[in-house]
């Protein structure tokens, strides 16, 4: 499986423009010949995306619109994912939301080995991206740096409906047959 | 608002309504138990320490200072050219004890003691059993020892960090931003 | 403004000894054996974020606990430290993220006392008025948090709908919904605009029916009664030897309250009061706060009349050493551009000195030291987190708790691990 590039995709998603499917959309299902994906795989991505369940990995302010999502306004549950799980064994979908401190990354790795296969990431809010405003001695510039990361979310924090803007996208890359980034890092999971 | 019966006291100084009261450092607990018991300030708000390397020591280093040793400088605007030193201070830290009196007469003072590197201070506490994390949190940053604390261990950093990251010798740290121009 | 009488909920002192914030584990019991010591993890069911606590059981009574900190230390004071005093006040909102507006508040009224700054009316009745539906949103996130954890789970969903309805009005006021950085030195960035006022009389109108709501749900509930009655006790003299403030100590029958013993911003021009209780549990301590709420919304009634009568007046200081000029100046005065200028680029300077600020935050007593030079930068920023010291209590709270009850104490803190960590 390669990035959707390398088939010839050439647009990027536009965000909320009409309701018909943009253009994105359209050359993705034009794609879908050439990416081979069988009845089997299409069934498979679809069931993985439509109850993902997230992990309580709350760290900081990223964490209070997180949890703002399963609110009754933003609601996530009509994509199957208020369930958040407590145990990583139970989780799918890490969001690592807020800053990732020097001691609390053994800790985040530990509970990302935990998650079992197929596991993604998202990275939400500027401190978890890139190491946010605090450029110091003890904050991990980017969590990226021990876990193999999917989609970055920026924002500080994130308003409720881009942290939903990047699960949505997540759930189009799991449905073109993009596998989990460790996959396409080729790093451990 | 006078401290006249505190033991130990060095200098007093009010600032912005504020009350300082610099005392002696190996009278510190003295001090302290007098203002719990006789002025009543029975709450210990803070604990600050505070780390002055490299204050007033040089046009480069400290922000505050205007122009150089020889004389009057036209490259700083608004400040007619004078030079403007801030106040040079006794030790390398300071350590401020921040009190409080809960109650019908609500008071602050806030108590200092300076201290030279390496140099220890008794701990509050026996007095105030609150200043058991402030001194944690002083001596992991700042690298302050305190005698007599019954728990002496690192609380905000990692357990085998080296080093104490809020001191100015302590470098920032991170990591240099790269902009996409460059390469 | 007096004490309220001591009630002794126990006899003598419950703080542990030697080491006051841990309850250490009796060797006795050791030796009798079945001593299970297990880690409440950094990374918790309970969304407090990342506090470590490790427990010895016995059982399920809890006979030995330590707290563990500093996951989140993200060096917001050295950070600060690099920075000017005008880009530093983005720093302190994400200290207690929860509470966010009273911590740009505590630095910027820090900064504003050094330069002996005044502010106008305006912007002091509107910063009272943030600072208050602030409140309201940190409790309301704390009580659906921790009725979430005590089983309560549809209060979540009710907490965080008003919890929106703060935030839509913060969001037109300040651009975004939380981390606004509204507050200047001198003022506030921006002026009020004029939808924000029908739209918070009506929040003002709705909030008492939904607090009401809450306690309909909970305060009379035999399994909410039974869960949090007589747990985590802790008497007024601990409290007070432990540096509680805000809502913990309240709860344990000594009325303290920032806003009336030591004034600050406008809060000796309004009418409220302050939730006091006497038994120093976690049902105590859920009800002081349910009763602020309501006399926060009593006050941010209070802040719209009296805001509804300054419509046009300025929104910040007009010292143009400090605050930046308006912007249609500069297209005509050379002064403007050249204050602008300096102030963009280096910043100004604030004068030597060292000051302590304190103001009643959500959690407690919220303080900023900050020690200046003379300089564009701060020389040392140090912030006095309630939840630091809260979390001091957890031993002393927690003597003679079962498992069950430790979530329900730690809620009942309120600690932001944040604050806690800095």
């Amino acid at each position: 499986m390669k990035p959707l590039k390398q088939y010839g995709l050439q647009s990027e998603r536009v965000l909320g423009v009409g309701k018909q499917p943009g253009v994105f959309e359209q050359e993705v299902s034009a794609l879908e010949d050439r990416l081979m994906m069988t009845t089997l795989e299409k069934a498979i991505a679809w069931a993985q995306t439509k109850s993902m369940w997230p992990d309580t990995f709350g760290l900081a302010c990223c964490a209070i619109e997180m949890m703002s999502i399963v609110s009754s306004r933003y609601d996530i549950a009509r994509f199957g994912m208020e369930a958040f799980r407590s145990s990583p064994r139970q989780a799918d979908l890490l969001i690592v939301s807020g800053r990732v401190v020097h001691k609390m990354a053994a800790p985040l790795r530990q509970i990302y080995d935990q998650m079992l296969e197929p596991k993604w990431v998202i990275a939400m809010g500027a401190c978890a991206s890139s190491g946010g405003m605090f450029n110091n001695y003890t904050t991990l510039q980017g969590v990226d740096k021990i876990v193999a990361v999917d989609i970055h979310v920026p924002g500080c924090p994130p308003r409720p409906e881009a942290l939903m803007e990047g699960i949505v996208r997540l759930h189009e890359k799991i449905n073109a047959g993009i596998p989990p980034a460790y996959e396409i890092r080729g790093v451990a999971e | 608002m006078t401290y006249e019966g505190v033991p130990g006291v060095v200098r007093t100084k009010e600032q912005y309504g504020e009350t300082t009261l610099v005392v002696d450092t190996p009278r510190l607990v003295e001090a302290c138990l007098h203002l719990r018991d006789e002025e009543g300030f029975n709450m210990l708000a803070d604990i600050a320490a505070a780390d002055y390397l490299g204050w007033a020591s040089g046009p480069e280093d400290v922000a505050g200072y205007i122009g150089d040793a020889s004389g009057r400088s036209v490259s700083a605007p608004g400040s007619w050219g004078l030079k403007r030193l801030p106040e040079p201070k006794p030790k390398r830290f300071s350590l401020s004890y921040h009190l409080l009196r809960v109650g019908s007469d609500p008071a602050r003072v806030r108590v200092q003691v300076w201290l030279d590197e390496a140099e220890p201070v008794a701990s509050v506490t026996d007095v105030w059993p609150t200043a058991d994390w402030h001194e944690r949190e002083a001596y992991d940053l700042m690298g302050i020892v305190f005698e007599g604390h019954p728990n002496l261990v690192r609380i905000l950093m990692d357990d085998d960090w080296d080093g104490h990251p809020l001191r100015k010798d302590y470098p920032i740290g991170g990591e240099p931003v790269r902009f996409s121009g460059e390469e | 403004m007096a004490v309220a009488p001591r009630p002794g909920i126990y006899e003598g002192t419950r703080i542990p000894d030697p080491i006051p914030t841990v309850l250490q584990l009796d060797e006795r019991l050791r030796e009798r054996g079945d001593i299970l010591q297990i880690n409440f993890g950094p990374n918790h069911p309970s969304t407090h974020g990342v506090l470590r606590l490790i427990v010895d059981l016995s059982g399920e009574e809890v006979v030995g606990l330590s707290a563990v900190i500093g996951y989140l230390h993200t060096g917001f004071e050295k950070s600060m430290e690099q920075k000017t005093w005008w880009k530093g006040i983005t720093y302190p909102e994400r200290i207690d993220y929860v509470g966010f507006q009273n911590n740009e508040l505590v630095f910027v009224l820090a900064i504003e006392k050094l330069l002996s700054l005044e502010v106008p009316e305006k912007a002091t009745w509107m910063r009272m008025l943030l600072c208050e539906l602030n409140r309201i949103h940190s409790h309301l996130v704390f009580l659906g948090t921790a009725a979430l954890e005590l089983g309560a789970i549809s209060m979540f969903w009710y907490c965080f709908r008003e919890r929106d309805l703060i935030l839509d009005l913060v969001e037109m006021v300040c651009g975004t919904r939380m981390h606004t950085r509204y507050f200047q030195t001198g003022g506030l960035a921006e002026d009020i605009p004029v939808g924000f006022y029908p739209q918070a009389r009506e929040f003002v109108e709705w909030m008492p029916k939904a607090i009401d709501d809450y306690e309909r749900l909970l305060s009379n509930n035999e399994i909410w009664l039974e869960r949090t009655r007589g747990i985590g006790l802790l008497s007024a003299d601990d409290a007070i030897a432990l540096g509680q403030s805000g809502p913990v100590l309240r709860a344990s029958g000594v009325d303290w309250d920032l806003r009336k013993a030591e004034p600050y911003l406008a809060y000796d021009q309004v009418q409220f009061g302050v939730p006091v209780y006497p038994n120093g549990d976690v049902y105590d301590r859920y009800k002081v706060r349910v009763d602020e709420m309501r006399e926060s919304t009593h006050i941010v009634e209070q802040c719209l009349d009296r805001l509804d009568g300054m419509h046009g007046e300025p929104w910040i200081a007009d010292d143009r050493k400090v605050v930046l000029p308006p912007r249609h100046e500069l297209h005509t005065s050379m002064e403007s551009l050249i204050h602008h200028f300096k102030i963009v680029t280096e910043g100004y300077r604030v004068p030597e000195g060292e000051v302590y600020v304190a103001i009643e935050s959500p959690r407690g007593e919220s303080g900023c030291y900050v020690v200046s030079d003379g300089g564009a930068k701060p020389w040392r920023v140090k912030f006095r987190a309630p939840s630091f010291v809260a979390l001091e209590a957890t031993a002393t709270c927690m003597r003679d708790a079962l498992v069950a009850d430790l979530i329900a104490i730690v809620g009942s803190l309120d600690s932001v691990m944040g604050d806690t960590d800095r």
